[in-house]
């Protein structure tokens, strides 16, 4: 077998769209959609403010669109960090199983970079699509070389990891880059991988995002202009295996019958911006509540007595009074206390406001979180069970194996363009909303995927349209 | 109000940038420091001519914005603060030529280039002095010291982390704190947001990437500290001990942080106690006992012998401390013959000195060169370990007659056990900046430094680079 790192190389060098299947193409522009809706939403955050005034000092180089954003714009390195930072701001994003969040690494770099280079080439839909999976396809692949990568993370955010090297990846793809420089753009992103654990559930966190797509981006355009790494980057423990307590890299299967992972597995998409252990907890209370409340009633906080949680061990989501929306976004007790309360969860669940409800907090005095053995703390296998005992003794208990949303249980396509126009149209006019569904829709059609960003950036000509609506 | 004692050890890092004052600087902490200021300048000079520096450099011109930091050599030419501090870090570490501490890392190169780029950046009426420069400085190594000293792992040459990309990146974010004088909380929340930034693997070490570490290091602690200024919030434990939810620990095996003791009355900056090593030529570290081992044994067959002659050799031994990414028999590039104790160990031997010229191309792949790298066996003696403080380099020429000479060094000269003198120091300097540069701006510059806790403008420094 030749070196992995080689074999990435010409995989992501030879793989061309006639090798996408149906399958993978649908599910690819599923997450394409829900990344940008996610996106859009994320500008109306205040880590997203902040990136913002960072990177307004680059502006004057103004070639990519900052979604969202008509009044100014920024170099493509800039315009993916700070999409990327959008894209992850709220914990909305796509999560996949070996857990990461594959799209907000990847989409923002591409979309960026395709514009900054208009003048010169064109992009088109399929072209998009390919670069894509390109991405998300090295990430599944390398969180594969160790068994670490199953589990609920504690040391790196995967992201940093797998989303840099992915978005490397796909932009050396874009790009069309020779197997050579493509081996070399896997080399020196991963000088740029990796971010501790600890800064989950701070705004920090979405920067890992931003960052992956922005250094990734750096790492292709840095070895498309000759710069050189180690060309065995994947193979060796000190190099993509410094991550890793175990690392054992493969080859990719053969160009001849690729098979996607993307095929095989499926990500899942949110249904409110938290992080994806909640999910299970919020369906699991919402069922419980069904018990204790009858119709519009609200729920009788002083008739509990006690609530239990039982979920896995991961210790970052185990807060008992989050304070900040960041916390809040990571804390099963928040999860099962507001789904308990009003029924489900929401993008307003998250305000200050609903944060410091008084209600809320009562509840939060009485939840308790328990560890079943059997609960592993794998986005494949965890379950949560809420079980709440009244002061007259009854106890009413639920649980959730599979919640709506997980790749078991895929949203379908009507509630998944909902969840992209609820979140777009905080931001965008319907009729751009509109364009990018459609733009998405059809993107293996599109001819020049740039028309993306006239709507990202809320223009919406009336010319544009007809461009789109022409297939 | 917690006192120093009960403070998390990332409070106790946040208290200690934000209030230590240029008062708590020693005299001999001055003046090492300024010693390291004029190597890495030089250092980051000589770079400037390197192809990767060529590379980073026509990146980064991409981004035309805000251009008001100077890049080491090009005069006329302007970046945007972070990308000028990224390419002039690429630059100080372009041929393995800067300083190195122990534990090992390379402090300077992680540093300077942020801070010169910063005083730019800052408006008339806020330009930092020389000796608030010095200040900013020193944080930035003192932090990269004590954070080295959380793992008993930063102690030997590393295995997994190259450390400029761990402990260098929040150096630079801490020492750019100091120089924009933050808040406490935002020095705190600049060393939570960088270490988000920090960590490369060392499989890139001996290659052309290696240098970004460094320029990567200076930029994106550069970056987090402006972040952090913006009112940007991380982890406010990064640096303590989190089990299950790694933070600053991430990047070793084993980790017990201690928190830093407040400046009151009389904090001891570790570079008092500790030195630093300059390099004589531009190669790893661990090279430089080799080649003065070398340069002993290869005195001692010109004795034997009456000449320096490779045909009565029939072996070459090296007896090295194990470590694999510099031992490489046969090395390809520039950067895999700084990182080849075997090329360095035949290179002394055939030329009887070291220098810039010993990598080219065209030395490396001389023919006499490799008919004694042919010679060579490497031996790794248990009492040679892997670290800067305790290692040393022996050769065995055992020749055809069997006849046995050796040479060995314990401390080369530029260790801190044998610090360059002056003398040697400005030699090296003069050497590397007039690459670039013309006499009298080599000497000026050499004056601006002797004089730094004088300089009224830190900025002038800059721009006479």
């Amino acid at each position: 077998f030749p070196p992995v790192t080689e074999n990435f190389a010409g995989v992501i060098h030879g793989l061309n769209a006639s090798h996408l299947t149906d399958l993978v193409i649908q599910r690819s522009k599923r997450m394409i959609l829900d990344t940008l809706g996610v996106g859009l939403l994320g500008t109306s955050t205040e880590v997203f403010h902040k990136v913002i005034q960072y990177s307004k000092t680059y502006s004057s180089d103004a070639s990519s669109t900052v979604w969202g954003h008509l009044d100014f714009r920024l170099p493509p390195l800039y315009a993916a960090f700070v999409n990327g930072v959008a894209v992850h701001s709220m914990d909305f994003d796509d999560t996949w199983h070996p857990a990461t969040h594959p799209s907000g690494a990847v989409l923002p770099a591409l979309i960026a970079l395709s514009e900054a280079l208009t003048q010169k080439q064109k992009f088109s839909g399929p072209d998009l699509l390919l670069a894509f999976n390109v991405g998300i396809e090295v990430q599944g692949r390398l969180m594969r070389f160790s068994s670490e990568a199953s589990n609920i993370p504690k040391r790196f955010h995967p992201p940093a990891i797998v989303g840099t090297m992915g978005s490397a990846a796909a932009v050396a793809k874009l790009l069309a880059l020779d197997p050579f420089k493509c081996k070399e753009a896997l080399a020196v992103a991963a000088s740029y991988a990796g971010a501790p654990m600890a800064n989950v559930a701070t705004p920090t966190k979405p920067l890992h995002i931003g960052n992956a797509a922005k250094h990734g981006l750096e790492a292709a355009c840095l070895a498309s202009l000759g710069l050189q790494g180690n060309k065995q980057i994947l193979d060796m423990e000190s190099g993509l295996g410094a991550f890793y307590t175990d690392y054992a890299p493969q080859v990719l299967p053969t160009l001849k019958s690729y098979s996607w992972l993307l095929d095989q597995q499926d990500v899942a998409i949110k249904r409110f911006p938290a992080h994806l252990g909640t999910h299970w907890v919020a369906d699991a209370a919402s069922s419980v509540r069904k018990h204790l409340v009858k119709g519009d009633n609200s729920l009788p906080i002083n008739g509990i007595e006690k609530i239990v949680a039982k979920v896995p061990d991961v210790g970052y989501m185990n807060r008992p009074f989050p304070n900040s929306e960041h916390e809040a976004r990571h804390s099963f007790q928040f999860a099962v206390c507001t789904a308990l309360l009003d029924g489900s969860i929401s993008v307003q669940s998250f305000s200050d406001q609903n944060i410091s409800r008084p209600q809320l907090r009562e509840l939060l005095k009485k939840t308790q979180l328990e560890h079943p053995p059997d609960n592993k703390p794998s986005f494949e296998i965890l379950y949560c069970e809420v079980n709440v005992t009244l002061q007259d003794g009854n106890v009413f208990s639920e649980r959730c194996d599979t919640f709506y949303g997980h790749w078991r249980k895929p949203l379908s396509a009507e509630d998944l363009k909902k969840k992209f126009h609820s979140n777009a149209s905080q931001v965008l006019s319907a009729e751009a909303a509109e364009g990018i569904m459609e733009t998405v829709d059809n993107l293996e059609k599109v001819e020049d995927c740039s028309v993306l960003n006239a709507f990202l950036k809320g223009t919406q000509s009336a010319k544009v349209l007809e461009k789109i609506c022409s297939f | 109000m917690l006192c120093a004692a009960q403070e998390t050890v990332t409070g106790s890092f946040a208290s200690f940038i934000h209030a230590v004052q240029p008062e708590h600087l020693s005299e001999v902490v001055l003046h090492r420091s300024k010693r390291m200021i004029l190597d890495s300048i030089g250092v980051g000079l000589v770079g400037s001519t390197t192809h990767v520096f060529d590379i980073a450099l026509r990146y980064c011109q991409l981004y035309a914005s805000n251009a008001v930091s100077s890049v080491y050599g090009k005069k006329g030419l302007k970046l945007s603060p972070t990308l000028a501090a990224f390419v002039n870090g690429v630059a100080a570490h372009s041929m393995d030529f800067d300083d190195t501490w122990h534990p090992a890392t390379h402090p300077s190169g992680a540093v300077l280039p942020a801070l010169l780029a910063v005083a730019q950046m800052l408006p008339p009426s806020a330009k930092p002095n020389g000796l608030d420069f010095l200040l900013a400085f020193n944080v930035g190594i003192e932090v990269q010291g004590r954070l080295m000293h959380f793992s008993t792992e930063a102690h030997n040459i590393p295995k997994r982390f190259h450390p400029p990309s761990v402990v260098g990146t929040l150096g630079s974010a801490a020492a750019v704190a100091k120089l924009l004088s933050l808040t406490r909380t935002q020095c705190a929340n600049a060393l939570a947001i960088t270490a988000s930034l920090a960590g490369a693997p060392m499989a890139n070490a001996a290659t052309q990437a290696k240098p970004l570490h460094v320029g990567n290091a200076t930029r994106l602690g550069f970056e987090a500290a402006l972040l952090a200024a913006q009112g940007m919030e991380a982890s406010p434990l990064i640096l303590d001990d989190l089990p299950g939810c790694s933070g600053f620990s991430a990047f070793y095996d084993n980790y017990q942080p201690k928190p830093l003791p407040l400046p009151a009355n009389s904090h001891q900056f570790l570079l008092e106690k500790q030195d630093i090593a300059f390099k004589r030529f531009p190669a790893h570290l661990g090279m430089h006992w080799i080649v003065d081992a070398a340069l002993s044994v290869r005195n001692l067959l010109i004795n034997y012998a009456g000449s320096f002659s490779p045909a009565l050799i029939r072996t070459i031994l090296l007896r090295i401390p194990v470590s694999k990414y510099i031992n490489r028999p046969f090395p390809e590039s520039e950067h895999q013959a700084r990182h080849s104790f075997q090329f360095n160990a035949c290179t002394a031997l055939l030329d009887g000195k070291m220098g810039v010229h010993s990598f080219t191309d065209a030395s490396i792949h001389r023919q006499e060169l490799k008919e004694l790298l042919a010679k060579v066996l490497v031996e790794h003696p248990e009492d040679n370990i892997a670290n800067f403080d305790k290692m040393y380099g022996e050769i065995a020429l055992i020749l055809e007659n069997g006849d046995v000479l050796t040479g060995r060094c314990d401390t080369f000269y530029g260790h801190w056990r044998k610090p360059l003198s002056r003398d040697s120091l400005l030699k090296k300097f003069r050497s590397n900046a007039s690459h670039v540069f013309p006499e009298d701006k080599v000497e000026a510059i050499i004056t601006i430094v002797d004089n730094m806790e004088n300089l009224p403008d830190s900025s002038y420094l800059a721009s006479s680079l």
